[in-house]
């Protein structure tokens, strides 16, 4: 086949990818106008771009004039001349530098200042959070809501039931967000000192790992443990959360709750130690 | 030899498990008492699908829950259970389970439906547990049904139902297979590590919704087509780098001009 017939034939190609790429543009922009459907528009831009792609990449293989071509190189050596003229222009600058005057003590100035301006970003690690990694909402005597704000009665769950729950008021903050779960119907207690704690076998642990911070929501009931969806930290709820596996190594801080003579679950107190994840100031 | 002969231990733990099953029934017969609406009419069952149930219980559950239903120490007591949660496991083929050591497997129904008809009967003669639910889920919100979804069931089935791992083991199931009955009585009564949800913790018109919810998840809207199995980033991924990649791998191959792939590689060096 002579090279002519076989640009005849590139040429040919070209020309219907091209025509290609136009249908698919029609074709889009038909289907936009008709409500649009975006896997169908996707196929036909993918149609018309790679329509159009084909064609210059034929283009380039058959009608374009092929390589490869080499190139003298020049030499890469400075010339006696170069290298002189080079030192000429560096030393104009020296007797300004020796002079030692007014513009060089601006300079300094000038990097001084910036030097110290790039030092008040670091402000931005603050503020200091002071004692709010301490507290939470929950506070003596606050209603425990569900996710939908409705307060929780001591006939809510039945045993085995776990919801997440809030302080009244305070749906959706983060460091108060609580799992309640039901162990059995009589007072339960999870450790010496807390016998007040868990009324009608209602527990409440904090949702956030003390490992990493996640929210510890999946309470697998037949075993009664939390485990945590990010690192498999799992916690015995009836030994006070206590960790069974995983990276974790606090237990879940215990909601003190107690049922007020409406019915209402309430909460005895704030959480009686940081929750979450440590940090550097926790022990104080 | 400090261990204790092996048959003393077994009817130590069949005793005790005999005592707080007694103990569990006194408990909840005085909740029934309280007449929380939540148990199964016993009065409108039929005494005979109950006697059939209780032949088919002799011969195909009584080995391990043992001949009155109280229970042994590898099977849970069947007092109090109730009609939902008997025939949630009969009908998934969860129950009977080969391997009381893990979590029950479903699979195809070991019983026709009638014959899960006339066990769920004689369980839920056993008193207590909540009835089979009433599942009206085209009536359910579905918007509604996702935002208690992702509060609720989220956590362990995943968003988009196919299920989870959990500890020790175990897993969510995914949710593709269940009946809308299937999702609202393992909702009501709690299977393996569920929790369960009673009728105080979500309504029915909440069970309806998210039933709803749950069933738009099998074949729920695909925005960027196709779905990869809505497991995440893992499979999306694999597809990008493996066909998106080797695809452009080819693409460069045939851009590249024939007489250069033929050029014997060397230095091009000119003294």
């Amino acid at each position: 086949m002579s090279s002519h017939q076989r640009e005849a034939r590139a040429t040919n190609r070209i020309a219907v990818a091209f025509g290609v790429t136009a249908a698919a543009a029609v074709g889009l922009a038909i289907t936009y106008g008709l409500g649009g459907q975006s896997q169908v528009e996707g196929a036909l831009l993918a149609i018309a771009l790679g329509g159009l792609g084909y064609g210059f990449v034929e283009v380039a293989k058959h009608l374009l004039p092929q390589g490869p071509y080499v190139e003298e190189r020049e030499q890469l050596v400075a010339t006696p001349e170069d290298v002189a003229s080079f030192e000429q222009a560096l030393e104009r600058g020296q007797p300004w530098l020796s002079r030692r005057g007014f513009l060089v003590k601006m300079l300094g100035l000038a990097a001084g200042a910036l030097g110290i301006a790039a030092l008040f970003p670091l402000r931005s690690l603050g503020p200091n959070p002071g004692r709010t990694l301490f507290h939470t909402r929950w506070r003596k005597g606050t209603f425990v809501v569900d996710e939908q704000g409705e307060r929780v009665r001591v006939d809510t769950l039945d045993v085995g039931g776990a919801i997440t729950v809030f302080p009244q008021g305070s749906v959706g903050v983060e460091n108060s967000q609580t799992m309640l779960i039901r162990l059995t119907d009589r007072d339960f207690v999870t450790r010496d000192g807390r016998e007040t704690w868990g009324p009608e076998g209602y527990v409440a642990f904090s949702k956030v790992c003390t490992h990493a911070g996640c929210p510890v929501g999946l309470y697998q009931q037949q075993f009664k443990k939390l485990l945590c969806p990010c690192h498999q930290s799992t916690f015995d709820v009836p030994d006070a959360a206590s960790v069974s596996f995983g990276p974790a190594t606090r237990p879940l801080p215990q909601l003190p709750l107690m049922i007020d003579d409406d019915g209402f679950l309430r909460s005895q107190s704030d959480y009686e130690e940081p929750i979450g994840p440590g940090f550097w100031n926790r022990g104080r | 030899m400090r261990r204790k002969p092996v048959a003393v231990t077994l009817v130590g733990l069949m005793v005790l498990a005999t005592c707080l099953a007694v103990g569990f029934v006194s408990i909840g017969g005085a909740g029934a008492g309280g007449g929380d609406g939540n148990s199964a009419g016993d009065a409108d069952s039929d005494p005979d699908a109950v006697r059939r149930g209780r032949e088919l219980y002799l011969t195909g559950c009584s080995s391990c829950h043992g001949t009155a239903a109280r229970g042994t120490d590898i099977a849970p007591d069947l007092h109090g259970v109730g009609a939902a949660a008997a025939d949630f496991q009969l009908s998934t083929g969860r129950m009977p389970d080969t391997d009381p050591d893990r979590q029950p497997e479903p699979k195809p129904p070991a019983y026709t439906r009638a014959e899960i008809d006339d066990l769920v009967a004689y369980v839920a003669s056993l008193g207590g547990g909540p009835p089979i639910p009433d599942v009206d889920h085209p009536r359910g919100d579905l918007q509604a049904g996702g935002v208690l979804y992702r509060q609720v069931c989220q956590a362990c089935h995943s968003a988009a139902g196919n299920g989870g791992a959990l500890s020790l083991g175990n897993d969510a199931p995914t949710l593709h297979g269940a009946t809308p009955v299937e999702v609202a009585e393992a909702i009501r009564t709690g299977p393996s590590n569920m929790p369960v949800f009673g009728p105080d913790t979500l309504t029915n018109r909440q069970v309806n919704s998210i039933v709803r919810y749950v069933d738009y998840l099998r074949d729920p809207d695909n925005p960027g087509g196709a779905p990869l199995g809505l497991v995440g980033p893992i499979t999306e991924g694999l597809v990008a780098i493996v066909l998106g990649l080797g695809f452009l791998m080819l693409v460069t191959r045939w851009i590249e001009p024939r007489s250069m792939r033929d050029e014997p590689q060397g230095p091009l060096i000119h003294e």
